[in-house]
């Protein structure tokens, strides 16, 4: 272990962890935050190391969004009752293959972890109305057979590989067992929150782990962003229309997408 | 990082020919088809996770089965008048958007390169890529040279068609020889080892363009069959070159009449400055490129080049 690329703040009082990562570029549903945060605060996580970002990010200077400075942060948190080790980084821009390492390298070593789980969204061209399935992806056929109870959609895709597939295949040269979760996420939520994927993946974490964790709160935001977009409906037709077709699985057109994109993340960034 | 090694030829004082991507793929495609023809045998390759990031990945029901990475790989074979090692990477190593390496990660992708060569007892390197040249398309592009010491020009001088850098002229002696197939020679003259680039002239105008220049391949391979004492069958290349010659003829006849004359004067003109054409022309050729590159491709149906 490269020890010089961590921060490390406390040991951690784990035994036989699992890890749960998310990266926060491309937050599709803000999924990843939401779903962090949320384990973060009712797990009581603490933060007990970071990886440094120099080599990894573009440190030429700061980026700042909403008038707020942004740094880039790789940082780990334990939930120590609940046997759960927390990462959450952007992307690395440069040497990802020494990055995914560092991760696995203080998981590994430092912290014992048994498995991991990557969160991600994917954008789906679908309604919200439509029962969300969550996509998986395994390194190793006995892990995929363990969890087949689960009621996952087992992913089939060849193309470019994201961030999450590129640590599986690292985590399985290790021996590692891991799997990524791509719960669907509308594509005209995909900007704003999603709170039917986030509670739908919550769901799975909870019922994996044991973690007695209490969603009945999500359920509002569900009701809530519903009740906005079913309002939304009845108020323009055009909208309406977008959605009914999606619901009876036909497609947009482009300019279709856009304009249905466009006004519910208007709405939504209007009631906050 | 590191190098994998399939197996262990015995070669003797083996010279080496690097290719890498490039402008019209002119070095890569020629050492390709020096691969190709040969029949050379792959023995080593370097491990690319710290180089690149993987370009494909296939899950099949659910399972990750495997990550592609760009290939950096090593071949050999034995001729008549000595042994070869030949090394072809799909791509440079770059950080950020570049296509062409810089930096510390080059560095290491060279010395990699030239650890293997030297374990095998290699003393000589040859890199090959592009001479952005004032010249017409009709012409038979030059090969032009660059070499690690001044011992090696009367050697180089005996190649056929191929001429020092310093004898094209209108470059005041100096230039840069972008990426690995430079650095690569850089590292290697640093090393002590001989080191020698031999580039195919590639028209101005064509030097963005996205097809490959297979003409400059040829010419740089025929300079390559001279060194290596052996005769190569072009078949398959000159095949290729048609197809490309093709095209540049389609987009060069959609020229303007007064661009097409002046470029016309390059047929006839030595060239030792841009000739032919002015900077406007060469700008308009370039903005235009892409869209007179559409209009071939759509009057000869697609393609693959």
């Amino acid at each position: 272990m490269e020890k010089e690329l961590f921060e490390i703040y406390q040991a951690p009082q784990l035994r036989s962890p699992s890890l749960i990562i998310g990266w926060q570029n491309h937050d599709a549903g803000k999924l990843t935050s939401r779903l962090i945060d949320f384990l973060n605060a009712k797990l009581g996580g603490q933060t007990i190391a970071e990886i440094k970002p120099s080599g990894f990010f573009t440190l030429g200077g700061a980026v700042f969004k909403d008038n707020l400075i942004q740094a880039p942060e790789s940082k780990f948190w334990a939930c120590q009752k609940s046997e759960l080790l927390i990462f959450r980084s952007e992307e690395p821009k440069y040497e990802w293959y020494r990055f995914l390492n560092a991760v696995l390298d203080f998981a590994q070593h430092y912290c014992h972890i048994k498995e991991l789980y990557t969160v991600s969204g994917t954008v789906s061209l679908m309604a919200h109305t439509t029962p969300r399935r969550i996509l998986a992806v395994y390194n190793q056929s006995e892990f995929q057979e363990m969890l087949q109870a689960y009621g996952l959609e087992d992913m089939t895709w060849e193309g470019p590989p994201a961030i999450s597939s590129y640590l599986l295949w690292v985590a399985k040269r290790r021996d590692i067992p891991g799997m990524s979760l791509w719960p669907e996420i509308p594509f005209y939520l995909a900007t704003a929150e999603d709170p039917t994927a986030a509670k739908l993946t919550l769901s799975f974490l909870n019922s994996r782990f044991n973690l007695g964790l209490d969603l009945a709160e999500l359920d509002l935001g569900v009701k809530s962003q519903n009740e906005q977009i079913a309002q939304l409906r009845k108020e323009n037709a055009e909208i309406n229309k977008y959605i009914t077709l999606l619901e009876t699985g036909l497609s947009l057109s482009e300019e279709e997408q856009v304009i249905l994109a466009r006004e519910v993340y208007d709405l939504l960034e209007k009631t906050g | 990082m590191g190098i994998k090694l399939f197996r262990q030829p015995e070669l003797e004082k083996p010279v080496l020919i690097c290719g890498w991507p490039g402008i019209g793929n002119i070095g890569l495609l020629a050492v390709d088809t020096l691969r190709r023809v040969l029949k050379a045998e792959e023995f080593a390759e370097i491990e690319p996770w710290d180089f690149f990031y993987p370009e494909k990945v296939s899950i099949i029901n659910g399972l990750l089965r495997d990550l592609e990475f760009p290939t950096s790989k090593f071949y050999y074979t034995r001729l008549e008048q000595g042994d070869l090692i030949l090394f072809i990477g799909e791509k440079q190593p770059t950080e950020g958007e570049r296509m062409y390496s810089t930096g510390e990660k080059a560095y290491r992708m060279a010395n990699l390169v030239l650890d293997v060569a030297e374990r095998f007892g290699c003393r000589r390197v040859y890199t090959s890529g592009a001479c952005v040249s004032p010249v017409h398309h009709t012409l038979k592009p030059r090969v032009i040279s660059v070499l690690s010491s001044e011992k090696l020009t009367a050697e180089v001088e005996k190649y056929q068609n191929t001429i020092l850098m310093s004898e094209i002229g209108g470059r005041e002696g100096e230039g840069v020889i972008t990426g690995l197939n430079g650095l690569l020679l850089a590292v290697a003259k640093k090393r002590g080892l001989e080191s020698i680039c031999l580039m195919g002239e590639i028209p101005d105008w064509l030097s963005s363009s996205p097809f490959p220049y297979p003409m400059a391949s040829r010419s740089v391979l025929e300079v390559f069959a001279d060194i290596l004492g052996i005769k190569i069958d072009f078949t398959v290349l000159d095949r290729m070159v048609a197809q490309v010659e093709e095209v540049i003829h389609r987009i060069y006849e959609s020229f303007p009449p007064e661009i097409r004359e002046r470029y016309d004067e390059r047929k006839f003109v030595a060239q030792a400055k841009p000739r032919g054409i002015t900077e406007e022309d060469a700008r308009w050729i370039k903005e235009h490129i892409d869209e007179l590159f559409k209009k071939g491709g759509e009057q000869g149906g697609e393609r693959t080049i």
